[in-house]
């Protein structure tokens, strides 16, 4: 695919913000010093950006041309090339992946960054739904998720424990990260005696509500060899969107994640360790499935998103997360996974390499 | 389509009874409202906390960038041109009167929620030293036709019993309302406007 014949890209610079339940500060004043803390981590100063792409969602804000006031933090003047996209900034990260394969500019930066908190999720997603049958019903997206849930469960693909596993995994292995929200150790017992938020979900199979932001720097391969002691090379990066309508499709699969991977080249070579949005629980095992990542790989050393899960930000996270584990932490070879849309709708992987 | 359109628009739909019409006939497209209602309740950002506060002792402040020297009511905590932090110690005080750099007339249109009537003007303000603007404000003791750039206009503060900050939020960039009632004209001879005009701050 035109993915892996492209021209060598390779991340730079990443830093996040911690993911708050309700964080005081605006959404440009929160994302000022980690699209700063980015810049400084690659090597670069802020004029050597060529092209700047942002994820966020105004509906999230509840503030018309939300998104232009988040230019604050990144200093548009004098006057810089940029894009939005209102979707998560891994979907910002792709466009800027392509805008350098343009061969005219050698460095971009790609931000996400959404609050939760001011409104109210289940009722601002249903907004994105089929306006016909499903938003007037306020099909949100834990009632989707849960509907998700029962069909795995129904079809042996997960039980109840598995999923309450997932949960207590990723928690205690956010104890790491200083940037989690939900964090600690469980006892899966423990929580299995808990209620049902919305059945088959009990509330550790939820995804916190979440504030907060995400940047990273690409560069061209010169560029990040000149700069950068450890570039962390793109192999490949896809995505793939299914149906809207999830009556439409099979939720207990994930096509899209399948050939998102298949063009990032996930299976090409061993992977040691992945970065999913595996926003509940039981999607983690879709991902894992779709993905071929077996046993020997280690998931989501980050705590994921059942442990932070700051909307338009989370999928670009990932990104963050697994480049840090071929950073900093030694590993070799990683794929990174963003989703948006309702139950795995849409799918973008990436493979990242030492 | 006229209010009158819309509501014959309205009468033509079929009734609900069950029965589908024909394809393709115009009884065959089917109408719904769908009201949404989404709430909002966020945290207001210490700087903002600080110019409200401000506000309700009759002061307008802003943040005056160590750099560029640019003034930013109310306070960002950061200058956007040159990308640095700011922070309490760049708090200055506003002046209460400034010049107008440019105003818009807005005719009202009776949509719903509407509660003007008549032609009013919103206007961007460039304060006397040490500078900052507000924008979207309001003239009071101006007819509108008389409102042009260039004209010296001064602060109304409300009595502090009834400055109300409860409109303020981290979204209302400028805004004095609840405090300032609005610009009155102070009467001093005008600026010329191609001195104001290109004031982006």
């Amino acid at each position: 695919m035109a993915s892996t014949a492209a021209p060598e890209i390779a991340i730079i610079g990443y830093a996040q913000s911690p993911s708050w339940r309700e964080a005081e500060l605006t959404e440009p004043q929160f994302l000022f010093p980690v699209i700063s803390e980015a810049i400084e981590r690659a090597g670069i100063e802020r004029r050597d950006i060529g092209f700047t792409c942002a994820g966020s969602c105004d509906y999230l804000s509840g503030q018309t041309f939300a998104f232009v006031m988040n230019l604050e933090a990144v200093g548009a003047w004098p006057p810089i090339m940029e894009s939005h996209v209102e979707m998560d900034g891994a979907w910002a990260l792709y466009e800027a992946w392509v805008r350098l394969q343009h061969g005219d500019i050698d460095i971009a930066l790609a931000f996400g960054s959404g609050k939760s908190s001011p409104g109210a999720p289940a009722e601002i997603y249903p907004l994105q739904m089929d306006p016909y049958t499903l938003t007037p019903l306020g099909a949100d997206p834990v009632s989707i998720a849960a509907l998700q849930a029962r069909a795995m469960l129904d079809q042996g693909k997960i039980t109840e424990r598995e999923m309450a596993e997932i949960a207590a995994r990723s928690r205690a292995s956010a104890t790491g990260n200083p940037f989690a929200q939900v964090t600690g150790d469980f006892d899966v017992d423990a929580l299995l005696a808990d209620d049902y938020h919305t059945a088959p979900l009990r509330r550790h199979d939820l995804p916190p509500i979440s504030d907060g932001g995400t940047a990273l720097i690409i560069a061209t391969a010169a560029k990040a060899k000149e700069v950068c002691e450890r570039p962390v090379w793109i192999r490949g990066l896809d995505h793939r969107i299914e149906l809207h309508q999830p009556g439409f499709r099979d939720l207990t699969e994930s096509q899209s994640t399948r050939l998102a991977g298949q063009n990032a080249g996930v299976g090409d070579a061993k992977v040691d360790v992945a970065e999913l949005t595996a926003s509940f629980s039981h999607q983690e095992r879709i991902l894992r499935t779709e993905l071929g990542l077996g046993d020997d790989v280690e998931i989501n050393p980050s705590g994921g998103a059942l442990a932070a899960n700051p909307m338009m930000a989370v999928g670009l996270s990932r990104f963050a997360e697994a480049a840090r584990q071929i950073a900093e932490g030694g590993k070799h070879r990683a794929v990174a996974h963003a989703t948006s849309g309702q139950a795995l709708q849409q799918n973008l992987v990436g493979v990242l390499e030492a | 389509m006229s209010k009158d359109a819309a509501a014959d628009a309205h009468a033509e739909r079929p009734p609900a009874d069950g029965v589908s019409p024909s394809a393709g006939s115009e009884a065959s497209v089917v109408g719904m409202d769908y009201f949404m209602h989404l709430e909002y309740r966020e945290l207001i950002c210490p700087v903002v906390r600080r110019y409200s506060a401000a506000l309700l002792e009759g002061r307008l402040i802003g943040h005056k960038c160590p750099k560029c020297g640019l003034v930013y009511a109310p306070p960002r905590g950061y200058c956007p041109i040159d990308v640095i932090e700011t922070t309490d110690a760049d708090e200055v005080t506003l002046a209460n009167a400034g010049v107008v750099t440019n105003f818009t007339v807005v005719t009202p249109v009776q949509y719903y929620g509407q509660e003007e009537t008549e032609p009013f003007a919103k206007v961007s303000i460039q304060l006397d030293e040490p500078g900052g603007s507000l924008s979207l404000q309001d003239v009071i003791d101006c007819p509108v036709d008389e409102v042009r750039v260039g004209m010296r206009v001064e602060a109304v503060w409300a009595p502090k019993k009834e400055r109300d900050v409860s409109e303020i939020t981290n979204r209302s960039w400028g805004s004095a309302e609840g405090s300032i009632r609005g610009w009155k004209p102070t009467g001093e001879p005008d600026v010329p406007a191609d001195q104001v005009m290109q004031a982006g701050f």
